[in-house]
Parts: C-alpha cells; structure tokens; sequence
C-alpha cells in the first residue's frame, strides 16, 4: 500500500537528529544549574496556578471522604466496641460484687468455723433464707432441716453470742425463734455478780432480764451470759450487755434491759448447737467443704 | 392445670413474704402478703375461691412461721372468703368496700394471731399492738390489696389460662 505523502516532508535523517537532540536537551536540563531550573519552574508557573485549583477541590473531596469515613462509618465500629466493653463492664462488675459476696460469706462462715472448731460442742452451720413470714413472730428461716439433724428447741448461735431457738422444723428448712421474741426465754446470769435471771424477750422488740435479785448489785455495761440451766444453751455463752435496770417499788425483782450482742437484722449464718459434747474429729471437716450449700 | 396455678401462686406468694418482707416494709410494719391474696381473690372471683387460696396460703405460711399449724390456714381463709361474701354484699365492689372490708379483717386476723403469739396480753400490750402494729398494717394491707384488685381487675381478663374465676359482680 503506498505511502501518504506529507505536507511538510521530512527526512527520516532529521527526524533522528531532532529526535536525539531532544533527548539531549532533556538530559542537559538534569545537569543544569539550580538557577536555570528555577527558571524553568517561573515559566512552568502559571500552569502550575491552572492546575492548583482543581487540584485543592479534588484534595478538599478527597479529605472531605475521609473524614466522614473516620468520624461517621468508622465511628460504627467504634460503637458496637463501645457496646461490646460496656457490656463486659457490667459483666465484670457482677462477677465482682458475687465475688465480693461470696468473700463476706466466706468470711463469716470462717468465723464461725473457728468458732465451731474451738467451742467445746457440736454444732452445724447454717445459711439464713427468709425471714417473718408471720408478722407477730420475729423468727426466721435456716437452710437446714430434720435431714441435717436439726429438731426443735435446739439452740441457734453465731461466734458472738446467742441467736434464739428453734421452734419448727421441715425436712429442709428450720424456723428460729429470735432471742427478742416474747415466745423465747433462756436461763442467764450476769457474768460479773453470777446472779441469775430470765432472759425473755418483748412484744416491743426488746429484751429483759427478769427476776434478778433485789440485793444484786447489777450495773449497766455488765455482761449476760446463758447459765447453762436450760437444756439448749451451755453456759457461758453472751447475750448481751445490761443497759438498764429498773425495780418498782411494788416488784420483787430487779428488772434488767439487755442490749443484745448479736445484731439480729443483720445475721446471715449462724450455727445450731447439735449436742453438747465435742464432734468426733472425722465429722469436723464436714462443713469446711460446703459452708454454703 | 387450675388447682396447680393456684398452688404456685400461694407458695410464690409465701416465697415473696419470706424474701422481700423487708423491702416491703414501712418503718417497720410489714404488709401480710397472703391476706392481700386471700382477700383480692375473695374479691375478685368469690367467697369459694379466696377461701381456697386462703386455706392454701395460709397452710404455706403456717410451715414457714414458728405458731401453731392451723391458725392462719383459718384466719386466711376465713379472710378470703368474708371478702367472697362482701361481693354480694355491694353492687359493686368499689374502692371504699374493699379498703374498708380488708381493714377489718386485717384487723380481726392480727388480733387473733396476737392472742394465740403473745404469752400474756394485756392493756398495755394489745394498745402497744394496736397503735404500732395493727391499724398502720390494716391500711398498709388494704391500699394494697385496692392496688392489687384494680391491677388484677385491669389485667385479668387477658389472664384467661390462670382462670382467675368468674370475676367481679
């Protein structure tokens, strides 16, 4: 097929000197001075201002994207993260307090098993389930029962002193008549004058030391302890401190008000005394391994 | 299915009297959930079903409670059905009746369990039971069983499957 012919013809010889001129020059301008290069950018300058404009709007778009990627679309993730540690937060607070708790309980229970282990008496902890199902009793309920040994009138204490009696007992669960119910009365004794009285309680919530002696000298801030006469209580154990004593000119006996050594609201376990004689030391670890079943 | 409902209700109800007595409280004074029960049921569906529920809340209290088995199997079904009894005494069972009927037999119920819970009863006891105990528990056990009622009066009928009974008259 033959060749258009040009307008402007051109050798095929000058073309290839024009060619590597242009080559030439191109890597001439490489090795020129800083100055001429300078030169050459104030010439390419107002292209360069042409260029600017669109240049910032297309970088303006561009930043624009970004930041409403990192502060919107990538905020999601940061929410659903949000989400996810708050709600390990929570989890973690719960295990915590159950934690916590179970660190109190395990404290008490400790306590009483010291107490257990050096009392001279069998006893059997017990956790506290409910309380006052009736109004006109101050009892409340023990997570032990006839199948765990428990009957009435067994005697119920914590480390510090007397807690009441118990007064009926299911096959899992036993009802414990408080110290400061009207219905429970224990033989005690003042511990520093050894004079003996009843300990009962009233329908108001407190409880008195009845009968003691007109001649005893009895002084508020003396101890009380259980006498030992009644067949639930050995003796010695504390019930409390007298904070008054009264005597009508009319009564035969003094009148003592006891300011009880176990705080009843708040108690959570306690230890029913089983016998009176020391546990046989294989029937001793028995309760460190579930103190609270 | 019924009988059973009512069973787990009544021992729901002892469950919650054991447990929350204390969150329930007002300045010492304890609200008798099972009479609340005995009574809105006697209210609510008749003198036949708060006896029921009375007996068996009451039977369920009575295991719980360091009294005598029996008393307040009596007192709360006595309760649930005089409640019963009163729905043929009005109309209708307005706000006044019931505040009214569960005062007084909170009140004869908490004086019953004085007598049978105290030792001895006498003048300054019964008025120490009355002012701190009795008429502050009846008003507190009667706005609650008005709550109660108008809230099982409210609901009730879209309680079909419990079959609370035949509701009110």
């Amino acid at each position: 097929m033959p060749r258009p012919e040009s307008n402007f013809p051109i050798s095929t010889s000058i073309r290839r000197v024009l060619g590597v001129s242009f080559i030439l020059f191109l890597a001439l301008l490489l090795f020129l001075p800083r100055q001429s290069q300078e030169w050459l950018s104030h010439v390419g300058g107002p292209f360069a201002r042409i260029l600017e404009a669109p240049l910032h709007v297309v970088a303006s778009i561009q930043n624009s994207i970004r930041h409403a990627w990192d502060h919107y679309i990538a905020l999601q993730n940061v929410w659903e993260e949000n989400q996810q540690l708050k709600q390990e937060i929570q989890r973690l607070q719960g295990e915590q307090n159950f934690l916590r708790e179970q660190a109190i309980i395990s404290t008490q229970f400790q306590q009483l098993l010291a107490y257990q282990q050096t009392t001279p008496m069998t006893t059997l902890p017990a956790r506290i389930i409910g309380r006052n199902v009736s109004n006109w009793y101050r009892a409340m309920i023990i997570n032990k029962g006839n199948l765990d040994g428990i009957h009435p009138e067994m005697g119920v204490i914590t480390d510090a002193g007397v807690v009441g009696r118990v007064v009926r007992v299911n096959p899992t669960t036993a009802v414990v008549l408080l110290l400061s119910d009207p219905n429970v009365a224990i033989t005690g004794m003042i511990q520093k004058s050894r004079d003996e009285g009843l300990v009962q309680g009233t329908p108001q919530g407190t409880i008195h030391m009845k009968y003691l002696p007109p001649l005893s000298p009895v002084q508020p801030g003396d101890k009380v302890v259980t006498s030992g006469l009644t067949e639930d209580f050995p003796r010695g154990l504390q019930i409390g401190r007298i904070q008054q004593v009264t005597k009508a000119d009319t009564d035969l006996f003094q009148l003592g008000e006891i300011d009880p050594i176990v705080d009843f609201s708040k108690l959570e376990a306690v230890l029913v005394i089983t016998s009176f004689q020391p546990a046989l030391p294989s029937s001793l670890p028995k309760p460190i391994v579930s103190p609270s079943p | 299915m019924t009988i059973f409902l009512d069973i787990l209700l009544c021992f729901g109800v002892v469950l919650a009297q054991a447990t929350l007595s204390t969150i329930l409280s007002a300045k010492g004074i304890y609200p008798d959930l099972c009479l609340i029960l005995a009574c809105v049921m006697g209210f609510y569906s008749g003198e036949y079903k708060g006896l029921m529920i009375g007996l068996t809340v009451g039977l369920f209290q009575d295991l719980f409670s360091p009294g005598g088995i029996g008393l307040n199997m009596i007192l709360k079904g006595l309760a649930g059905a005089l409640a019963g009894v009163t729905t043929h005494t009005f109309s209708t069972v307005t706000s006044p009746a019931i505040l009214l009927v569960t005062f007084a037999l909170s009140l004869g119920c908490g004086l019953a369990s004085l007598v049978v819970a105290y030792p001895v009863v006498d003048a300054p006891i019964l008025f120490h039971a009355l002012s701190s105990k009795l008429l502050p528990q009846g008003l507190y056990n009667s706005l609650l069983t008005l709550g109660m009622f108008w809230l099982v009066n409210w609901i009730g009928p879209s309680l079909s499957m419990v079959h609370l009974g035949r509701g009110p008259r």
